[in-house]
């Protein structure tokens, strides 16, 4: 890189052969940070586009130019347009409504949904939220008994039915007694799944437009690698596919979790971000409950170009 | 099947090349891209790629060529060749002895599917006619012993655990010891998911093998994985001797290249591919052949021998 830039000193203009070489080599450098490659590519002409033309003075400006580019797209991409205040929204549904806070974590199978909800579950008591969690993996074996351990060293009510119910009217039962006993929020697990199995994707969006929650979070994890854009993707349209009304239920946030097991390959949150626009709410970076934090963006942004 | 799109590409650009009419170093170079982004794109980590085209290269000087030797067939071996060193790294998993106890200890990242998969794995062999059993040594994730026992439960193999026993070691110990002293000839032993960052849980793994010396470790990997796969599969293999690889969550839409990366990390094969949560869903995996099918050898099977 540094010896294509001397060369470029003497010019005045960014052509698009100028910048090939070197976008390349920055594409081939967000992949081994594991960003989806055709995301990389995307990122590098974006990136590109805007640096043509551009005026070019002494060769570390030069040097400068196509970092500084690279940085503000990044940061750009990954700041939410709108802020995400979950705990004001849930205090204003509470005001407003008298209802349960519904939150929905979905996800593809072993991402660490369970373990998030319980990581949510103690920030939200962290703000004097009364918390109950809903028991809607009615599939995998131990599911039930892993949210019980969870809701016992927490201190909050389990609603569950067992195993081999419907998911989803499970889910209604536990809104009906989460409004019962004045819960401000109702956390409900599911089970985990592939995209692409319909039957399961359908039934997760019977849950979702049956029962309304206020948010749907999608639980990922840092370590996915090129699947990680069909599976935001998939999850998303499975939802908007499956219910009958003209507004449904979207994706509203993502967490992404295991952070603390990727070192500085942080590429998953830039391919899922790129290719929906759904923000990051929380990242987790470990297996207890204080392991939930929102995200840093310039540690992240600096994690990505080092 | 699982890799099989990747397959497709890598023989679609291998016949492009066989249908140009001069093969000079542009022709190579584009197959070797198109060849390499494929690789990319189904998470095979960059270093490995880059570790293709040089050796790709090496082997195909075209500027020393004598004059008459088939060029195209010359790069297809050499592509060819490369991909099944990739996929087969030379070694055998251990084999399992009739009549003896044979220790089989799974290891692996949080969430990646050890716990399904050692019961998978037990059914599997009961099936052929082994006297099998599983102990959980997994004391650390919420509910792990009652996931192993209700799907041991199910698949009808004996286990061993403990509800209150927060010493992993210990419990590895018992299990093992009970299931000697029955006779049983395969005792599978799971473990918590750990990663490489957890000096604590990577001492514990090391412990529990020098406790209960297995015959066999088997590194569990979730095949949706990225390019953090390479990294952390030779972490696991610098502490404890894996010597084979099973790659689980092929049911999805993921190409599953990172099993390249861990096969290459740890040196050994994979055994198995799981294709989904049912107690069936687990097939015996010969590399070999599967890159045979890869590469669809019916119309190139012309090079093999050249
Ligand atoms: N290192 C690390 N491990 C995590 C994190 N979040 C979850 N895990 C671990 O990942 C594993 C799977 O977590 P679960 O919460 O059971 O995942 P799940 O998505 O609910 O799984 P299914 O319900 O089976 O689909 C557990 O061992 C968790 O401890 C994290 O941020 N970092
Ligand atoms: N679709 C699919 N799901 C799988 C497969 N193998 C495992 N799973 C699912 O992946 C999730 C995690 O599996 P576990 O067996 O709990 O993973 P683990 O490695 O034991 O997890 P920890 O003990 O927390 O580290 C569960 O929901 C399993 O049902 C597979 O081949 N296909
Ligand atoms: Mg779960
Ligand atoms: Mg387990």
């Amino acid at each position: 890189v540094l010896s294509f830039l001397k060369g470029l000193t003497t010019k005045t203009e960014l052509t698009a052969e100028d910048l090939e070489p070197v976008l390349n080599e920055f594409r081939d450098s967000l992949i081994a940070k594991n960003v989806a490659s055709d995301i990389a590519q995307r990122l590098c002409d974006s990136v590109g586009l805007t640096l043509q033309g551009n005026q070019l003075g002494t060769f570390s400006s030069a040097s400068r130019l196509i970092r500084n580019a690279l940085e503000t797209s990044v940061t750009r991409m990954l700041t939410p347009r709108q802020s995400e205040d979950l705990i004001a929204d849930i205090v204003n549904k509470r005001r407003e409504t008298g209802e349960p806070f519904v939150i929905v974590f979905c996800g593809v199978n072993g991402v660490g949904k369970s373990t998030t909800l319980a990581k949510v579950c103690y920030y939200l008591q962290s703000y004097d939220l009364k918390v109950m969690i809903a028991a809607c993996d009615t599939f995998r074996a131990g599911a039930v008994e892993q949210l019980r351990i969870h809701a016992r060293c927490l201190n909050v009510d389990l609603f569950e039915k067992g195993y081999a119910k419907d998911p989803s009217s499970v889910a209604s039962d536990a809104i009906h007694c989460a409004s019962e006993k004045n819960v401000d929020v109702l956390l409900v697990d599911t089970a985990g799944r592939m995209q692409d199995n319909e039957p399961l994707m359908k039934a997760l969006a019977k849950l979702v437009s049956l029962n309304k929650p206020d948010r749907v979070f999608f639980v990922g994890e840092a370590l996915v690698g090129n699947d990680a854009v069909d599976q935001l993707l998939k999850f998303n349209a499975a939802l908007i596919d499956n219910q009958n009304t003209n507004k449904p239920r979207e994706i509203d946030g993502i967490i992404l979790t295991k952070f603390d097991s990727i070192d500085n390959k942080v590429g998953a949150a830039v391919s899922m971000v790129y290719s929906t626009n759904i923000p990051i709410v929380f990242v987790g970076v470990g297996q207890t409950y204080v392991d939930l934090k929102k995200m840093n963006i310039p540690w992240f942004v600096k994690a990505l170009l080092r | 099947m699982v890799l099989s799109e990747l397959g497709k590409k890598i023989s679609g650009a291998l016949r492009k090349l066989a249908n140009r009419t001069v093969v000079d170093e542009e022709a190579l170079n584009e197959m070797l891209n198109e060849v390499s982004r494929a690789l990319l794109e189904a998470d095979v980590n960059v270093k490995l790629v880059q570790a293709l085209r040089q050796s790709v290269k090496r082997k195909v000087n075209l500027e020393e060529l004598a004059a008459g030797v088939n060029r195209r067939k010359l790069i297809q071996k050499a592509v060819f060749d490369e991909l099944c060193n990739m996929l087969n790294p030379g070694t055998s998993p251990p084999p399992l002895k009739k009549g003896k106890p044979n220790v089989v200890m799974f290891v692996g990242l949080q969430g990646n599917g050890k716990t399904t998969t050692c019961v998978k794995y037990a059914y599997y062999h009961q099936r052929k006619g082994w006297k099998t059993a599983l102990v959980c040594a997994d004391t650390f994730r919420a509910g792990a012993f009652d996931q192993l026992k209700q799907s041991a439960t199910k698949a009808r193999v004996p286990f061993y655990g403990s509800h209150t026993e927060a010493d992993a070691v210990k419990v590895a110990r018992e299990g093992v010891d009970l299931f000697k002293k029955e006779k049983y000839e395969l005792i599978i032993v799971d473990t918590s998911g750990r990663h490489k960052q957890d000096t604590a849980l990577f001492e514990e793994m090391e412990q529990l093998a020098e406790e209960v010396q297995p015959n066999s470790i088997i590194f569990v990997m979730d095949g949706t994985m990225g390019q953090s796969v390479y990294d952390q599969a030779l972490a696991f293999r610098q502490r404890v001797n894996v010597g084979s690889v099973i790659v689980t969550k092929l049911d999805g839409h993921a190409k599953g290249g990172g099993a390249l990366s861990a096969v290459s990390a740890t040196k050994s094969p994979i055994v198995f591919i799981g294709t989904g949560e049912m107690l069936d869903d687990l097939e015996p995996f010969a590399p070999q052949s599967f890159v045979q099918r890869l590469l669809g050898l019916g119309d190139i099977s012309g090079f093999v021998n050249a």
